[in-house]
């Protein structure tokens, strides 16, 4: 118990990191009001406009406000779009979760048994096909697999929609190709914590006392090398979560990582605080839950942290 | 074995508990109903800010709110000429003061008649410094608007040759709904007296209008229509190509071909009024601030090949920073053209005849292989160049900063709107504006006095003068004129106009 709360403890100063180095850091690179007015203003006008947004007023200043405002839990106005922050995170974050739990689903159900199969089969042609795919899902950047994808599958085959969210169809695109980094790097750690485990004494024993390779796969390696994978899923996940910018674009998919490709090219301050900080918190919290799903799958874990 | 399964399956069922794929409506495609039923799906780049016509400044908006109000002046696409639109007729009672008639049979889309008391409401919001309109500073030469009857009289602080020009862009908005619902409700929910009414608005999706049919000026052909925002170019042209789109924006001349090679699509284009330019830095300590310099790079850039080869010929050549549509463009002015020998000479004239070094500042939001071709060009003549590239809103900072440190020269693209000199020339190139990085007091004299007066006569004669200061001591050169270029199914039928306008109501199908 005293574990959990420490680690929520640790969380929230984490956060608070974030929500001060995103503060400064975003009023260093650039000024939303030239963005904003007519460009040939002159510089009353811009003056005017930046009292109007509060953005004459010392740093200091508008960082205790802030913090002030994240404390009571309103993430302020939008410059740009005339709005709540809260409203129009609310608006993106149901496409990004969709998108996400899509991308995470394929990456489960794909990355895991590839690299199963590349690290059982090690030297075989199963390796020899099962490495190419995850080397070409490494290798391949998400604009070049999505335009890829859209090409092919939209413009000449005309089977799914090129961009835009007509329900589940228009799904599918996007999900392989923020899928398709996930998979590798979750393959990837598959393998080789497999490969890990397979020279280990147990399967040794496991193997002369004639067990089959199914049965040690699920009865012993996969249990032996969870540790690895679920960290490794747990952070693919908070990615996903986060928004994926480049994706989102391609397919114009209106979820979080547009929200923020749009905020940062007005300078809309408030909204790029507040995504980031969604974007960390998720990251926190997704790190405590696999921390706390380890003590589940392996006691000694747990037994271990509280000793200490 | 069992827990190590069931902490991936316990990670599934959280994933699948929270999944719920949105279903929407899915849009008209181009089989099926009759073309008169058919919703147009037009891609645009970016989504619009808001509807409220106030707060925004950006063609995205434009293209979509401008269909759901009015304005109160419009352009003769063809001439570019001020014409009528909400206001029928206008007269100028002094330099200061002028006199617009409101027509009296236009109604907005909740059936209440749009009067004189709605067009002063309208100015009179954006200069109201709490609502924070980006527009503020372009309607603040106007120190009072009234209605009485259905005349709106309108006085300026100075006289204002270009108070019309800034009328053409003003929308009209419904003052009793407005100050009845606030500005929010408003722009969730906007009503205007345009050719089109507002449906609905999927943020991050699309918004969705449908044709106004007791339109003042005649229902539209168009009997619905889509805004898409699609970000990325190649996804917007591959909507066009899989159907998704019937008209996309934002598309540059390296897509021409591939939307030409399709039977079924087409392209629109026509030159604007925006100007691709070079801005030198001569406040700074830098070699640009010597004149013979500039007129060397004026000399080395070879206009003809930027057109042919990286524009694919949609830009046309300009002999000054303004395009031949902007009101002052002096047909007279022979500007430079390509001439490397005498680009050298003159630079070893200025005491550079072993070449220099020069820093040019651009920004992504402008073309970098007009900026890359410039570097060769110039490498030819012995200047190197080093470019500086930085996002929009820190090249912003950094250009706009009163200390002037930004290097020697700069790239950009220009547009005012407003098919005038005085929203070109003046900010780029007057002493103590924001972008300026040239001071001459004679040339201030000059464009300060052609914005102190009505009389185009006048004006003509001004900027004339000011424009050969320009063409002498180069401050800057004009590049070309941009074209506007658009890609769309054949079945459209449009003219696009140079002002960028886009009108969902002059579009048509065309079978």
């Amino acid at each position: 118990m005293l574990y959990v709360v420490q680690r929520i403890a640790q969380a929230l100063i984490s956060l608070l990191g974030v929500a001060t180095l995103i503060f400064f850091i975003l009023r260093l690179t650039g000024d939303p009001v030239l963005l904003m007015v007519p460009q040939d203003s002159t510089a009353e006008e811009i003056a005017v406009m930046r009292e109007a947004l509060g953005l004459d007023q010392p740093l200091g200043l508008q960082y205790v406000e802030y913090l002030g405002q994240i404390f009571t839990g309103d993430l302020g106005r939008s410059y740009i779009q005339n709005a709540p922050v809260s409203d129009l995170i609310m608006d993106r974050l149901p496409y990004t979760i969709d998108l996400a739990m899509a991308a995470f689903i394929l990456t489960v159900l794909i990355g895991i048994p590839i690299g199963m199969l590349a690290a059982l089969y090690k030297g075989t042609w199963v390796e020899r096909v099962c490495m190419p795919i995850i080397l070409i899902g490494q290798s391949m950047p998400a604009f070049w697999t999505g335009i890829l994808l859209i090409m092919l599958v939209s413009v000449q085959l005309k089977w799914l929609p090129s961009s835009g969210v007509d329900g589940l169809e228009s799904l599918i695109l996007p999900a392989i190709t923020l899928a398709s980094l996930s998979i590798a790097t979750v393959a990837r750690m598959t393998r080789s914590s497999i490969l890990e485990q397979l020279g280990q004494d147990y399967v040794r024993t496991a193997r002369s006392k004639g067990a089959s390779t199914m049965r040690i796969l699920f009865r012993h390696l996969l249990r032996n090398s969870s540790i690895p994978i679920i960290t490794v899923l747990g952070l693919e996940f908070a990615n996903l979560l986060g928004g994926s910018v480049i994706t989102e674009t391609i397919f114009a998919w209106p979820g979080l990582g547009q929200l923020t490709i749009q905020s940062i090219s007005a300078r809309d301050f408030p909204v790029i605080q507040a995504v980031v900080l969604l974007g960390a918190s998720f990251y926190i919290i997704v790190n405590l839950l696999t921390d706390l799903i380890y003590g589940w799958v392996d006691p000694r874990i747990k037994l271990r942290r509280d000793a200490s | 074995m069992r827990k190590s399964l069931l902490a991936i399956g316990f990670i599934l069922i959280l994933v699948l508990a929270g999944c719920s794929v949105a279903k929407q409506d899915s849009e008209a495609s181009n089989d099926g109903t009759s073309t008169k039923d058919r919703t147009l799906v037009v891609d645009l780049t970016n989504e619009p800010a808001n509807m409220d016509p106030g707060l925004n400044y950006n063609f995205d908006s434009f293209a979509v709110y401008r269909n759901i109000f009015d304005n109160l002046l419009s352009r003769d696409p063809a001439s570019g000429e001020i014409k009528p639109w909400i206001a029928e007729s206008w007269e100028q009672e002094s330099e200061t003061v002028w006199n617009f008639t409101i027509r009296e049979d236009v109604t907005f889309t909740n059936g209440e008649a749009l009067s004189a008391e709605d067009v002063v409401y309208s100015i009179e919001r954006i200069l109201d410094p709490t609502y924070k309109s980006p527009q503020a500073a372009n309607f603040n030469i106007i120190s009072s608007a009234e209605a009485d009857g259905n005349i709106v009289k309108i006085t300026t602080e100075q006289p204002s040759p270009t108070l019309l020009t800034t009328l053409v862009n003003l929308s009209i908005v419904p003052k009793d709904y407005v100050t009845e619902v606030g500005n929010d409700a408003f722009n969730a929910s906007p009503i205007g007296s345009g050719a089109y009414k507002f449906d609905s608005w999927s943020k991050g999706t699309s918004i969705k209008l449908s044709a106004n049919a007791d339109y003042w000026n005649g229902a539209p052909d168009i009997a619905a229509v889509e805004f898409r925002f699609v970000a990325n170019t190649a996804s917007r042209v591959a909507d066009l190509q899989s159907g998704k789109a019937h008209i996309i924006t934002g598309i540059t001349a390296d897509d021409v071909p591939t939307i030409e090679d399709d039977a079924k699509l087409q392209v629109f284009s026509t030159p604007t009024e925006r100007i691709g330019f070079i801005a030198f830095n001569m406040i700074d300590d830098t070699p640009t601030k010597d004149p013979l310099v500039n007129k060397a790079i004026a000399y080395a850039i070879n206009y003809d090949s930027l057109i042919d080869n990286l524009l694919n010929g949609y830009g046309t050549p300009v002999t000054q920073v303004l395009t031949p549509l902007s009101f002052g463009y002096d047909r007279s002015l022979l500007g430079y053209s390509y001439d490397p020998e005498k680009a050298k000479e003159l630079l070893a004239e200025a005491g550079y005849a072993d070449g220099v070094t020069l820093e040019l500042a651009t920004s992504q939001n402008f073309d970098q292989r007009v900026v890359q071709a410039i570097q060769g060009d110039l490498a030819k003549v012995g200047i190197t160049v080093k470019i500086n590239l930085n996002d929009h809103p820190t090249f912003l900072q950094k250009v706009q900063d009163p200390e002037r440190k930004w290097g020697s020269l700069r790239y950009g693209i220009w547009s005012c709107s407003c098919m005038d000199a005085d929203g070109t020339i003046f900010p780029l190139f007057r002493t103590g504006t924001i972008w300026s990085a040239y001071t001459n007091p004679e040339y201030d004299a000059l464009v300060d006095a052609a914005r102190a007066t009505t009389d185009p006569v006048k004006r003509l004669s001004l900027y004339s003068d000011a424009l050969k200061i320009l063409e002498d001591e180069v401050p800057g050169i004009g590049l070309y004129q941009v074209h506007a270029l658009y890609g769309a199914v054949k079945e459209l039928a449009w003219q696009p106009d140079a002002q960028e306008n886009f009108f969902i109501r002059d579009m048509s199908w065309a079978n």
